[in-house]
């Protein structure tokens, strides 16, 4: 190892908690990945905390520092500071690597009593290697120095599969990782992915965006309620494709007025939603002729058809037909095969992104819901005719996650097609990629079934206590790691990758301009 | 002012003589009814004809009444369908252009940048006029793609753009990829959208795109049309009236026969009980002068399809004096002789691997027949039998050498049949 490289040296410490002094005129960060050459092998360290050093005693330094400040005229300076004041690191081991095949394996001894640790290098990270199907989350970050020839791939499938989960606060980059993700996703068919866009973000409407990739014409389906640009799908679901299920987990309705539901469903079929919305419950309750008399109370067909019209945004035209507010949900002939063409989307591995925007969050989690069941149901079919093998990964790319999968909308309503895919999701090749600020509130059962955790900046402790406790890694002493994430850096924990990994995600708008080409002018002949 | 829209006529589509017959006379009512009614244009966005090049018997009613029309100075505008282009070969569309007949509309102004620009068509009263052909599996998407939408859209006036293809906003079943395509493909603004392929008349109405129309076919295209006007739809025309901006658009209906429709459930029965209800069923109807649909679906629990015996009311339904009968089994499968499915990475390995799946079902004596002889055997059949006519070549010539082939394939001789 040349001198120059070297940043500090072990000298004491403990299995997991390391001491290191650091070189003089070198400066070790919070999250800085250290190298530790071994005889066959080498590790992976990684600085956790900070502290200083001094061969002084605390009471002198403090004699010494009245001096400068109370007889300002002196500037007094310790003997070779060099040596006696310094900075100690708190390190741990991540990884250790064997020299000759790249093999990583989990370490399980100490490096080198007084060793000397240099900093991480690309050569070092040769393991990454692409390769088969993967996603791309980011470059590898030593502190704040980001190593760009490392970059951190995925297997998508099992990724996916395994759910992901990215827990952040606002202002962290979430949608510049969701993008970034989705951008990789699209360079093949091998994820299939419906994304539920709050913000309408994704797609790039009024800037860069998905749609800016060179594959996005193949494999990028945008759907949107409002004017949708050339080439774009009008979100329009008619309301023959909502079942009162797709209720169930997400609107709180009595047992009565369930039931009342389920009867109009049972009777009517597809169309319940218009009948249910079409009687006057006055007339159905009080009538001596109608045949449900008394069946239902005037007073919860009164108000399921009130939470109806608000949720789905349901009113009449001129000619008497239900319409949304929102253009969303149709009751003619608009949108009855919309559900079914998303899926069939997914299930040839394009990215699916609804606009969401306009929908209250009822309707937005109906929607996917509807979808989700959907696309599930189907998995669960190819499953039984072994066709699974064939269809690639789907995942759901959801927003505010514990809107559906929080412990209190699981404990006060009943289970959602969203926890159900958190739940068994994984069997069928379906996943769930949950985005949250919150992650204490979703159940440790889910969490933990989350593999895959993509951490981004967190200020609050009871958050990132949540995060740790259900890392993939031991991330105990990571908490002031966690806090002190800036944009764009984030620590990706997954039982899919040797160690956690500290990651810088590329800005998505830089990315872009890197992989854009000037594209072909081709002349069309046109008959 | 006026103008009249139709759509998939599909001319040349019938092989039955009398649907023939009823094909020529309700193309030629809409025609009159379009010189009766004063129209000031006619539109036909797509699949005039059933394939490029029809018959000589299709092509010369279709060119003696397009001259009633130009006569009575209707101009006609046309795009290719999805059936009557070919980007290989000439079509009739473009003889009856080249004889002033009909206009077709689409006109590329410039294709550079990779971008089409589209020229407008002015009809003499003022409306300009616009539009794409539709092409084969959805090849004209790349029309839409590159677009030059501004320059259409900025274009002041009353405007009409012609296109043939479906919609998939309003796609009421799945199809096949490239079938449909977004609404938002289509230029925003115009004042009415003359669509053609959808074979139901439908009429949409979006912010952006006013009057999305479609008339629908005027007899049938598909053999489910036939179906679908047996259980009541409507088959004619759109007429629309106009000033500065669409006033009304309004459904001409025009007749074309009386039709009997009978459907049977075959689902786990047996073929002795189809073909009872068949025959009661068949006795039971009033069949003369009219077109009879028979359709039978559903899975038998024991024997062969073959077993339900059709040609026998067919025969029975001609001598009723029923003017044609179309029967419809696709969807009847037998228990005792389901094709398995089988997939393959491309045509040829799928039909190995039906046959391979299926041959196991057959009970010969003959070693060649079964197994994987069999299923050589089988290929080379499928082969010889899939064979297209030469070009020239008479129908009795193509069916004395289709049949000559798949004799020496089988190692037997013609006169063995």
């Amino acid at each position: 190892m040349e001198e120059i490289s070297i940043i500090g040296q072990v000298v004491g410490g403990k299995f997991g908690d390391i001491i290191v002094r650091q070189k003089a005129g070198t400066i070790l960060e919070i999250g800085d990945l250290l190298v530790s050459e071994e005889d066959s092998s080498f590790l992976i360290l990684q600085v956790f905390a900070l502290q200083y050093g001094s061969q002084i005693q605390e009471r002198m330094q403090q004699m010494m520092s009245g001096v400068n400040l109370e007889q300002g005229v002196i500037d007094a300076q310790f003997y070779e500071p060099e040596f006696v004041n310094y900075v100690l690191a708190r390190i741990k081991p991540l990884a250790r690597v064997s020299k000759s095949d790249g093999q990583v394996k989990i370490p399980k001894s100490m490096p080198s009593f007084f060793n000397k640790l240099r900093l991480i290098s690309n050569k070092d990270l040769e393991f990454l290697k692409k390769g088969g199907d993967q996603i791309f989350v980011g470059h590898i970050r030593s502190g704040t120095k980001v190593i760009k020839e490392a970059e951190v791939w995925l297997p998508a499938e099992d990724v996916f599969s395994h759910h992901i989960l990215i827990p952040a606060t606002t202002g962290r980059g979430k949608s510049n990782l969701v993008k970034t993700i989705l951008w990789h996703v699209l360079d093949s068919n091998k994820v299939g992915a419906l994304v539920l866009d709050a913000h309408d973000e994704y797609y790039g409407r009024r800037g860069p965006g998905l749609k800016d990739h060179s594959n996005a014409k193949n494999n990028l389906v945008y759907y949107t309620p409002s004017s949708p640009p050339a080439g774009a799908n009008r979100l329009s679901i008619n309301l023959q494709s909502i079942r009162p299920e797709h209720f169930e987990g997400i609107v709180e309705f009595s047992d009565p007025q369930f039931q009342a539901l389920r009867t109009y469903h049972r009777r009517a079929g597809d169309t319940w939603v218009t009948e249910v919305m079409r009687v006057d419950p006055d007339t159905v309750a009080m009538n001596g002729d109608n045949p449900n008399r008394g069946e239902f109370a005037a007073v919860t067909l009164s108000v399921i058809q009130r939470k109806l019209r608000l949720i789905l945004g349901l009113e009449r035209d001129e000619e008497g037909n239900l319409i949304s507010r929102h253009e969303v949900f149709d009751s003619t002939t608009r949108g009855l095969t919309t559900v079914d063409d998303i899926v069939n989307n997914i299930e040839q591995g394009k990215v699916v992104i609804l606009d969401t925007s306009r929908l209250g969050d009822e309707a937005e989690l109906i929607v996917g819901n509807i979808i989700a069941s959907r696309l599930l149901y189907r998995y669960k079919e190819y499953k039984s005719t072994g066709e699974l093998a064939r269809k690639p990964v789907a995942t759901v790319v959801i927003e505010e996650a514990p809107r559906v999968i929080g412990e209190e909308v699981l404990t006060r309503k009943n289970d959602n097609i969203y926890s159900t895919i958190a739940k068994e999701g994984r069997k069928f090749k379906v996943g769930l990629t949950a985005i949250t600020q919150l992650s204490s509130v979703i159940p440790k059962t889910i969490l933990a079934n989350m593999n895959t955790k993509i951490i981004l900046g967190n200020e609050m402790k009871q958050e990132r206590e949540a995060i740790i406790a259900s890392a993939s890694q031991d991330l105990s002493e990571d908490d002031k790691n966690i806090a002190s994430l800036d944009k764009g850096e984030a620590i990706v924990t997954s039982i899919f990758v040797p160690f956690a990994m500290p990651i810088k995600i590329p800005l998505f708008e830089e990315m872009i301009k890197e992989h854009q080409g000037s594209p072909k002018a081709t002349k069309t002949k046109v008959f | 002012m006026r103008f009249a829209h139709l759509s998939d006529i599909h001319l040349g589509f019938q092989k039955q003589e009398a649907l023939q017959k009823i094909e020529q006379e309700v193309f030629e009512k809409t025609l009159d009814e379009c010189i009766l009614r004063k129209v000031d244009f006619i539109l036909i966005p797509g699949d005039l004809f059933h394939n490029n090049i029809p018959e000589m018997r299709v092509q010369k009613f279709a060119f003696a009444k397009f001259r009633q029309v130009h006569d009575a100075e209707i101009p006609v505008y046309v795009v290719y369908g999805s059936h009557d282009s070919s980007p290989v070969a000439n079509s009739v569309i473009d003889l009856l252009a080249e004889t002033g007949y009909i206009t077709k509309v689409t006109r590329v102004k410039e294709s550079e940048n990779g971008k089409i620009a589209l020229d407008f068509i002015q009809d003499k009263t003022g409306v300009k006029i616009a539009g794409f052909s539709g092409l084969k599996a959805g090849k004209d998407r790349e029309y839409y793609e590159k677009l030059d939408r501004d320059s259409l859209e900025s274009e002041p006036g009353f405007k009409i753009f012609l296109f043939h293809g479906g919609i998939s906003e309003v796609k009421i079943e799945q199809s096949q990829e490239g079938e449909y395509m977004p609404l938002s493909f289509l230029p925003k603004g115009f004042s009415y959208y003359a669509g053609g392929h959808m074979h139901r008349f439908l009429h949409y109405k979006y912010a952006d795109y006013l009057h999305v129309v479609y008339p629908g076919t005027l007899f049938s295209g598909y053999h489910s049309d036939l179906e679908e006007n047996a259980k009541g739809q409507r088959r004619g025309f759109v007429l629309v009236e106009f000033d500065d901006k669409v006033t009304s658009v309004e459904f001409v209906e025009i007749k074309n026969a009386d039709y009997e429709i009978i459907e049977i459930d075959a689902e786990n029965r047996k073929a002795d009980s189809v073909n009872k209800e068949l025959a009661d069923k068949v006795k039971g109807i009033d069949s003369a002068g009219k077109i009879v649909i028979i359709k039978v679906e559903g899975e038998l629990t024991s024997g062969k399809t073959a077993d339900v015996d059709l040609s026998a009311i067919r025969e029975y339904l001609s001598q009723s004096g029923a003017l044609a009968v179309n029967i419809n089994k696709n969807k009847l499968t037998s228990r005792e002789y389901k094709i398995t499915e089988a997939k393959g990475k491309d045509k040829d390995e799928i039909e190995t691997n039906v046959f391979k799946e299926n041959i196991g079902q057959l009970r010969f004596e003959q070693k060649e027949l079964i197994g994987d002889p069999g299923v050589l055997l089988a290929k080379k059949l499928l082969k010889e039998l899939g064979q297209p006519s030469l070009e020239n070549e008479k129908k009795m010539e193509y069916l004395q050498r289709i049949k000559q082939g798949a004799f020496g394939i089988l190692e037997l001789k013609i006169d063995d049949s």
